[in-house]
């Protein structure tokens, strides 16, 4: 029995020993990429239940300029940190602003979208101003767990904030008079004023970003031990910046008027 | 309005399809976890009845965890932590590659285990029913005990845990709409989708809501059936009774 279970660890330690080196010389030929599937215009499933959006196809111009094989998983966005670090998938491209909160569990790669914050409000809203002195007192809405969330939290403590699990509530909201503001992505909010919210409701304000906040944008997320992927993404990123393929899929798929 | 439920249909801009891959998902996992968790489920039945302390503890503290915790977590812990554990482990064993659970087996293995704490008190309540007699009887016939189990025990037990067991089944199928968390592409995940792309939330909330009533439906019809299959022979003394 004893020389059984040292028979095993001798076998362990050599096949350990062979992985240590391979770790260190690993080489990306294939990475799997996780997205939520349901964040338009960045990433979600249409009726044939293939992914699209502007991550979709900048996650596969990346991967062309890296010269890898690329997969991807449609993961729910309350589950995607954890199954990043239960390495289901390797990096995370899902509108993911690259705050410090989560930057104590993930790395980021660099910056490859940023998209101005609104606020939004009934077209009856007579003053622009947007301060926290202005709004003290004013239902302000905003999807919870974001953020925008956050950004309410830090500095409108005056005002009545209300949090709701999607964007979609929040919009219910303000169209029902229950909310006087809301703060959101200009593209999700661009979208909700062409559509449902074209009778209603206008844009008031920009909201200055706060970069202890929110970030300095959307970037990609992996797990802290793979700083070798982080690199080589953020090198493919810089190369889609400086030959304009980037612009080129930021131009057609988000329009903000 | 009639454009509105071509987005049901199967057209280019319909979520037919989409949805019935979604109704095939949910029941095949839901039909994968049934014969594993009421076969643990009866083990730990067993376990329950056993003699030996221990083992009846096992089995209790067994029941007590998994009827206790909600299955969303249940989920998220086999998903999640016991991933992180055997690819830990895998590491620290020095093999080659990484550790994978497929979703598939994630979410069969965590709705199996809650199923099987559930239908383990079905199955004791079952045992109980049949009385000492058979047993004594079978033992007489010089049956071992898991001969007299196998051949006069089960037969009877399946009767008597049928409908219990049927309670169990239902539940199982509309808990399967958890998978959708760990990426599962079930009824429920299609739908939240769709509804994100199309902005017709109760529509397809509607048509999910209709799916998983036609399962249940069909259920209870198939349940019916073999319960009148198990009661064969018994309706009559019943009606005497009466």
């Amino acid at each position: 029995m004893k020389s059984f279970v040292r028979l095993i660890a001798a076998a362990a330690l050599t096949v350990a020993g062979a992985t240590g080196a391979l770790a260190q010389a690993k080489e990306w030929k294939e990475i799997r990429i996780g997205t939520e599937g349901a964040y338009p215009p960045y990433n979600n499933l249409n009726a044939k239940k293939e992914l699209e959006g502007f991550e979709i196809d900048y996650g596969n111009l990346l991967c062309e300029k890296m010269k890898v094989k690329c997969t991807w998983v449609v993961q729910d966005w309350d589950g995607i940190i954890p199954a990043l670090l239960a390495n289901k998938y390797d990096v995370i491209f899902a509108g993911m602003n690259a705050t410090d909160e989560r930057k104590k569990q993930v790395d980021f790669t660099s910056v490859y979208s940023k998209t101005p914050i609104w606020m939004i409000g009934p077209k009856s809203t007579k003053s622009d101003d947007i301060s926290p002195a202005a709004l003290k007192g004013k239902a302000v809405g905003a999807q919870g767990s974001t953020i925008h969330a956050n950004y309410l939290e830090k500095f409108y403590k005056d005002s009545d904030i209300r949090l709701y699990p999607t964007q979609e509530e929040a919009n219910l909201d303000l169209l029902n008079g229950r909310l006087d503001y809301i703060v959101a992505d200009a593209l999700a909010l661009a979208d909700f004023l062409k559509g449902k919210g074209k009778d209603c409701c206008r844009k008031i304000a920009e909201v200055k970003r706060d970069d202890a906040i929110h970030g300095p944008g959307v970037a990609g997320a992996v797990r802290k031990s793979d700083t070798a992927l982080k690199e080589m993404i953020s090198k493919a990123i810089a190369e889609t910046m400086a030959d304009g393929s980037h612009k080129k899929l930021e131009d057609k798929w988000f329009k903000y008027d | 309005m009639l454009d509105k439920f071509a987005l049901l249909g199967f057209g280019p801009e319909g979520w037919g399809w989409a949805l019935l891959q979604g109704a095939g998902v949910t029941i095949s996992i839901a039909l994968a976890t049934l014969p594993f968790g009421l076969a643990l489920g009866l083990l730990v039945a067993l376990g329950k009845r056993s003699d030996s302390a221990v083992l009846r503890a096992v089995a209790t503290l067994y029941t007590t965890i998994f009827r206790g915790v909600p299955e969303l977590l249940t989920l998220y812990i086999i998903y999640f932590g016991v991933q992180l554990l055997l690819q830990h482990l895998w590491q620290k064993l020095g093999l080659p590659g990484s550790f994978s659970m497929p979703p598939f087996v994630a979410g069969m293995v965590a709705l199996g285990v809650v199923l099987s704490a559930f239908s383990s008190e079905v199955w004791v309540g079952a045992l109980n029913a049949i009385q000492k007699g058979q047993r004594e009887a079978a033992a007489a016939l010089g049956l071992s005990k898991a001969q007299a189990f196998r051949l006069v025990v089960l037969p009877q037990l399946i009767r008597v845990a049928l409908p219990g067991l049927g309670n169990n089944w239902m539940v199982l199928l509309k808990e399967t709409s958890l998978v959708s968390v760990i990426t599962l592409p079930d009824i429920m995940f299609i739908t939240t989708r769709a509804n994100v792309v199309t902005k017709e939330p109760f529509l397809f909330f509607g048509a999910a809501m209709l799916i998983y009533l036609v399962f249940s439906l069909i259920s209870a019809r198939a349940l019916g059936r073999m319960e009148r299959r198990a009661n064969r022979g018994f309706a009559a003394f019943g009606g005497a009774m009466r």
